[in-house]
This record gives C-alpha cells, sequence and structure tokens, in this order.
C-alpha cells in the first residue's frame, strides 16, 4: 500500500497510542518512536511496527508514534488503521491485516 | 459508560456554551481567545468539566476543572482535540503554554520548541518536524563566512524592501529573505512573495525562502494568557527570535540579520530592540547573530513604507504610489486595485 | 451446556478495556463496534476487535461481536472481521424481524466458507430495541438454528415506546420482557435483560437482578466489570440448591450407566426438565 496522505489513528490514553503517518516521497521508511516505556520495549514496539508494515508492503513515509504503553495487538491495529487511512483506497485485504 | 461526554462546537454557534467556557478558563487565570474556531467540550453531567480550543494549527485554551484533574481526562481532551484538527486536515499542530504546563502537554504527544523563561512555551506535536524543516533549510545552506538574513511582510513589497535586500546582499557573502506567511495581511502571501520573488531575480547572491510556520507573525501570536500587551508583544517577539537563533540561523550558518530602522513605529522599534536582545545578547547554546539595523531608504526625507503605500492605495493615488514601488508591484497594485474595482475593496484596505 | 449470566459489554475502541477484559471472568465478552464506537473510529475499533479476538487470552471465553447493522456502512465489513477473527457469536442490534436475522445469517454463512470457517459454527443473537422486536420476538428466536440468545435493549426500545424508565417496578418493560422471555423460552434459546447503566448504584442494579433472576432471565447484560461478580453472586444457587442439583445430576448419570430409562430420587420420578433444571443451577454456581 502506499501512504498517499497524511492520516493519524489512536488515542493518548493508557495502554493505547497514537500513529501519524505522512507521504514522504524519500523512498524510505521513516519511523520515529516516543513511548515512556522505549529501553523496556523500544525495541519490540519497532519490530511490530515494522512488521505490521512490511505484510502491508509500505515501504515509504513518515510514521510517528506515540506509545502509551499499547500491547502489541494494539500496535498492530493502529498502525494498520493509519496506513489504511492514509492510503487512497480503503480496500480490506485480510491477509495483510492477520 | 459514557461518563464524560465530548463534544465539539463553533463559538459562534454557543454563546452559553462560550459563557461556561470562560469561566472554566477564568478558573485557571486565562482568558478566552476569539480567535478560535471550534472548541472541543468536556461535560460530567451538563457540568462543563473540561475545554480546548482551535485556530488554524494553533491549540488554545486548554483547561481541565480543578477537581477532574488528574491525566486520563486530559489525554482524552487531547486526543479529541488532535483528531477534531486533522478532521480538518491539520496534522501539524501548534501550541502556546505557560511553561508550567509542559509536561501535560508532553503526555500529548508535544515537544518543545521554545521558552520565554516564566512567560511562554511554543511546542509542536512532533519530534521531528522542526529537525526535518532544518534539514530542508541546510540543503539550500550557502557557503561563505558572513551569511546573512531578512525577514519580511512585504506588505506590499517597496523600494524601502529593495533598498534593505539590495545593501544587505552587498554586504554579505549570501542572503537568505524569508516572507512572512501572514494570514492577517491586506496582501495575499501568494502574492506578496510573488511581488518579492521579482523584486529581488536580480540579486545573484541570494535564496528567497518560503513562509514557514516556525517564523511567527504577530497577529497569529496567541497571547491570550498573558496579562498586559507589552508583555505579548515582547513574548511574540521573543519565540520568533529563538526560533530563529535556535533553529533557522544555524541550518543555513546565518551570521547577520538585516533589519530597517523606523523610527515614527514604536511597535518595529520595539521589536529591533527585542531582536538585538534574543539574537545576540541573551544566553543561549546557539550563536549569536549579528543585527545590522539599516535606516530606510528615504524619499524627500520621508521613509518608504508599506504602510504609507497602503494608505496611498486608500486615496487612489497611484502617482504617489509609483515613486515607492518597484514597476511589478506597481504593475501589480493598478491591476488588481483599479477605480472600478476601487470603490468596492477601498472600504476593506483599511 | 453454555451458562450465560453476564455478557459484559467492552467498547470496541479502548485497547486498555478489549486486553483486560478476560480477567473478570465474564460468561461472555461482547466487543462493541456499535453504540460505544463513533462514526468517526468505527474503521479503527474494527480492527482494534480484530486484532483483540486472536488474543490467547479469549481462547476460552465466549467471544461475541456486536456488528453495526447491516445497511449501516459498517456492518458488512465488522461481520467480515468477526468471521475472519473466529468469534463465536455475532450479536445484531436494532433486530425487528426474522428476516433481519435471516439476511445475516446468510452473509455470515458466505462469509463462514469464505474465510474457511466450518458452516454453522458462527451462533447469532439478536438484540430487540424496538416494538416491533418485541411483537417479531418469537420469529426472531426461532428464525435460524444459530440463534442462541435474545436480548432486550431497554433504552432504545422505550425511547421507541416514547416512554422512559420510571425505576421501581417499571410497568414499561413488563410486556417487553415477558415477550422476549417467551419468546426464548418457546425456542429453546438464552434471554438477557436489560443493561443497567449506573455503574455506581450497586443497589438498583442487584434489585433488577432480581427481577431478572425471578422471572425468568438466563442473565443481563453488562456495561461495567464490576457488575460481572455481583450478578454472579446474585445469580448463585444456595447450598441446598446446590446439593439437591448435585444429587440430581448424580442420580441421572447413575441411570444412564445402568441403562435404566427412568431417573429417581428419594422415590420420585425425575423428568427430564427437573434434569435440565439441575444442570443449570449447577452452571450457575458461584466461582470467585
Amino acid at each position: 500500500m502506499k501512504i498517499a496522505k497524511e492520516a493519524i489513528v489512536g488515542t493518548l490514553e493508557s495502554s493505547d497510542l497514537l500513529v501519524k503517518v505522512a507521504p514522504n516521497d524519500s523512498g524510505i521508511l521513516d519511523i520515529v518512536i516516543r513511548s515512556e516505556v522505549i529501553k523496556q520495549f523500544g525495541k519490540q514496539i519497532r519490530r511490530v511496527i515494522d512488521q505490521t508494515l512490511s505484510k502491508l508492503e509500505v515501504s515509504e513515509g513518515t510514521i510517528i508514534v506515540e506509545d502509551k504503553g499499547a500491547l502489541e495487538y494494539a500496535i498492530r491495529a493502529r498502525v494498520q488503521s493509519a496506513v489504511l487511512r492514509g492510503a487512497a483506497s480503503e480496500e480490506l485485504n485480510w491477509e495483510q491485516l492477520s | 459508560m459514557t461518563e464524560f461526554d465530548f463534544s465539539a462546537v463553533r463559538p459562534e454557534d454557543s454563546p452559553q456554551d462560550v459563557e461556561e467556557v470562560k469561566a472554566l478558563l477564568a478558573a485557571s487565570q486565562l482568558q478566552f481567545d476569539t480567535e478560535i474556531e471550534v472548541l472541543v467540550l468536556c461535560r460530567a453531567r451538563d457540568r462543563l468539566i473540561a475545554c480546548a480550543g482551535l485556530d488554524h494549527n494553533v491549540i488554545k485554551c486548554v483547561a481541565v476543572a480543578k477537581d477532574f484533574r488528574g491525566k486520563s481526562l486530559s489525554l482524552r481532551l487531547g486526543s479529541e482535540i488532535v483528531h477534531l484538527a486533522a478532521g480538518r486536515e491539520r496534522f501539524h499542530l501548534f501550541l502556546y503554554s505557560p511553561p508550567h504546563n509542559r509536561d501535560l502537554f508532553q503526555g500529548w504527544g508535544f515537544y518543545p520548541l521554545v521558552e520565554v523563561p516564566d512567560l511562554v512555551l511554543l511546542m509542536e506535536n512532533s519530534p521531528i518536524a522542526i529537525k526535518s524543516y532544518c534539514d530542508l533549510l541546510r540543503l539550500q545552506k550557502s557557503p561563505g563566512n558572513r551569511i546573512g538574513s531578512c525577514v519580511l511582510n512585504a506588505n506590499p513589497f517597496t523600494l524601502g524592501h529593495l533598498f534593505l535586500v539590495e545593501r544587505a546582499a552587498a554586504d554579505c557573502d549570501w542572503l537568505h529573505v524569508f516572507v512572512v506567511r501572514e494570514d492577517a495581511s491586506v496582501f495575499a502571501y501568494e502574492d506578496r512573495f510573488a511581488l518579492v520573488a521579482e523584486g529581488v531575480k536580480d540579486i545573484s547572491n541570494l535564496t528567497l525562502h518560503q513562509g514557514s510556520e516556525y517564523i511567527i507573525s504577530r497577529a497569529t501570536f496567541p497571547g491570550y494568557f498573558l496579562k498586559e500587551k507589552a508583555t505579548i508583544d515582547h513574548s511574540w517577539a521573543a519565540i520568533d527570535l529563538l526560533l530563529f537563533r535556535a533553529y533557522i540561523g544555524p541550518a543555513l550558518g546565518i551570521t547577520h540579520r538585516y533589519v530597517g530602522t523606523e523610527p515614527f513605529d514604536a511597535i518595529t522599534d520595539n521589536y529591533n530592540l527585542d531582536m538585538k536582545y534574543w539574537l545576540q545578547e541573551a544566553q543561549s547554546t546557539k550563536e549569536p547573530i549579528s543585527v545590522v539595523e539599516l535606516p530606510r531608504m528615504a524619499i524627500n526625507s520621508t521613509p518608504v513604507s508599506a504602510s504609507a503605500v497602503r494608505r496611498l492605495l486608500t486615496e487612489g493615488d497611484f502617482d504617489s504610489i509609483k515613486n515607492l514601488v518597484p514597476a511589478t508591484t506597481l504593475d501589480f497594485l493598478e491591476m488588481k486595485y483599479s477605480t472600478a474595482a476601487q470603490s468596492a475593496e477601498g472600504a476593506e484596505l483599511k | 451446556m453454555k451458562v450465560r449470566r453476564s455478557m459484559l459489554f467492552v467498547p470496541g475502541d479502548k485497547p486498555a478495556m478489549l486486553s483486560t477484559a478476560f480477567v473478570y471472568k465474564p460468561d461472555s465478552v461482547m466487543f462493541d463496534l456499535e453504540d460505544a464506537v463513533s462514526p468517526r473510529e468505527k474503521d479503527s475499533a474494527r480492527l482494534l476487535v480484530f486484532h483483540a479476538l486472536r488474543l490467547p487470552a479469549y481462547n476460552d471465553i465466549e467471544t461475541v461481536v456486536r456488528i453495526n447493522p447491516l445497511d449501516s456502512a459498517y456492518g458488512l465489513e465488522d461481520l467480515e472481521a468477526a468471521i475472519r477473527a473466529g468469534a463465536d457469536v455475532v450479536r445484531l442490534p436494532k433486530t425487528d424481524s426474522a428476516n433481519d436475522i435471516r439476511e445475516l445469517e446468510s452473509e455470515v454463512e458466505r462469509l463462514e466458507k469464505q474465510y474457511g470457517r466450518p458452516v454453522g459454527e458462527t451462533k447469532l443473537m439478536a438484540a430487540i430495541e424496538s416494538a416491533s422486536g418485541v411483537v417479531n420476538a418469537l420469529a426472531i428466536a426461532t428464525a435460524s438454528p444459530r440463534m442462541i440468545a435474545i436480548a432486550l435493549a431497554g433504552f432504545d426500545y422505550l425511547v421507541d415506546m416514547r416512554t422512559r424508565r420510571s425505576g421501581g417496578s417499571e410497568p414499561e418493560l413488563f410486556y417487553a420482557r415477558a415477550a422476549v422471555l417467551h419468546a426464548a423460552r418457546a425456542a429453546g434459546i438464552d434471554a438477557f435483560d436489560v443493561v443497567y447503566g449506573d455503574v455506581n448504584d450497586d443497589e438498583g442494579f442487584l434489585r433488577e437482578v432480581q427481577i431478572a433472576k425471578q422471572l425468568g432471565f438466563n442473565g443481563k447484560s453488562l456495561v461495567h466489570p464490576r457488575q460481572v461478580d455481583l450478578l454472579h453472586r446474585a445469580y448463585a444457587p444456595t447450598g441446598e440448591e446446590l446439593e439437591y442439583a448435585k444429587r440430581v445430576i448424580a442420580a441421572a448419570e447413575a441411570a444412564h450407566r445402568t441403562g435404566l430409562g427412568v431417573v429417581s430420587l428419594d422415590g420420585k420420578m425425575i423428568d427430564p426438565p427437573v434434569i435440565d433444571e439441575a444442570e443449570m443451577v449447577l452452571s450457575r454456581a458461584y466461582v470467585a
């Protein structure tokens, strides 16, 4: 999928995360993660985000994540929603979301 | 399980809500800002307990009732206003706050940009936006030891502006010119920028930059939580200049900033004093930027100023205007404000 | 038999609640994509619920998804997410007629086939929220073999009836409760009583639970985790009732083992309904 426009998903509440995506035409994925638990879980959070984006075939864009202690499943869901909102079409391909 | 009900209203549609908002703000020593386009309200059983306002891409008037101050309500408020702004295609948001609320807004995903100690803190909702902007600027860095800069409103671009820019460019290895993207000008930003571009096109050691969100115009600066006008003026200047010194200047290697003196305009005069303070004298981890004041170009000992041009425009006195502006500006003014259109627009120009 | 005393509503847009609802051990967890979620967030809540459904914590709890009505912009996609993620039950809001259920069933079957789920595995339940729903309750309850329960949604129903809750004995809910109950019993499925919205009023909640229990409701739709335990305690059989039920079951099992056609206890014949009741009593035994 291609991120065609800016989009934002999620909330700032505990156990949730706010995900902002924007197109960047640079050919790379610029992923910025802010989290209160970045030391303990930074790597995991990053891994989940990478996996999720990879399954959606997103290869470029700016992704900013404000994490409030979210579990993996919520990170997946929010990142997927953000990409879908930012993509031109909102076709759900469940294979890519599983 | 809706303990709290969130809603969004436009101030002009709900004077009753605005009254309640004013009371809530007053309890936190804040005033209502009349530029707010939309308000997010939070009610617990009809009682207003939290609010936040949006004016273009600036969040203002955030307050939570004392007895509901715990993190989670404020975070919900933050989520609501951020989503409201996103619904209006505004993703890059700013926030001016009394410095003591820094932690609260960091919880909202806002990051500090610059602070005027004890007065105001400017934050934005991205950890990387300013850095990305500076990265872009850096691509336009030019070699040299003396790198100058000018920031122009150019409302409209006059011979006075041209004079300033030509002198500054002659004085420096390179000159960077910025046009303020201010909404409250008489002339639209696109027009002002185009006139500047035309006017300076023959200056070879010059880069013209689009206005950015990091050059703060006085008109859009929210001083609603500061008590006196003088404080507001100083705070605006400080924020604008701190951003320049901390981010824009270093990205381009700027060593000097050129500005025209305005002996008859106290506001500009004060601003120039603030400029010398914040760019040169104030304690900072960033290199100082020398301020160079150039006397205004004068014709028949009258300084050439944009305000003079605007005044003449309301009188339809294109003959006098001809002496004050470059040909390209004159052509534009005549085309837009010829006698036919003038009667309709003349009233608007003041 | 599956005991259904408590069906805990969990807003589909709240990750904190989606991942912790199982802790309260409700008999069923209902992930809500309908009224709890604003239109702006229907898409994101759907994905949250899709992922939450697949959390290991929900392997052993009955999962229900309240989708948006099928004629809304969201309903079909909600259904896809639910089926794809393996939800046990789909709850249809605002069920007014048997046709609503038949329509839902047809979509569910199509999706089960599409996503490789055993056809017939996904169960259905109907929420009655209007006068039409009430008068059609029996037809709705028998509209599909997948139907496992029917619930009365008090607030919207009363709006449709142009009245409101009065507290106390509430005659305004009597007919609807009775209709839903009769429909459930005639169809052999479970009946759920209305939501009690004041989460800080335990006394009021328990009074209502007593009424529902006495009327014969299997359980209640709940909107706050603390209501789960209160409800389970209120539905718990007494020590004596429990003892008796155990004896009945033991007698039935003994009869079954020895091949006797007739079950007896204390010299009396035990009919199948009594055995069913005993099973139900056992299922309601309170476990902390």
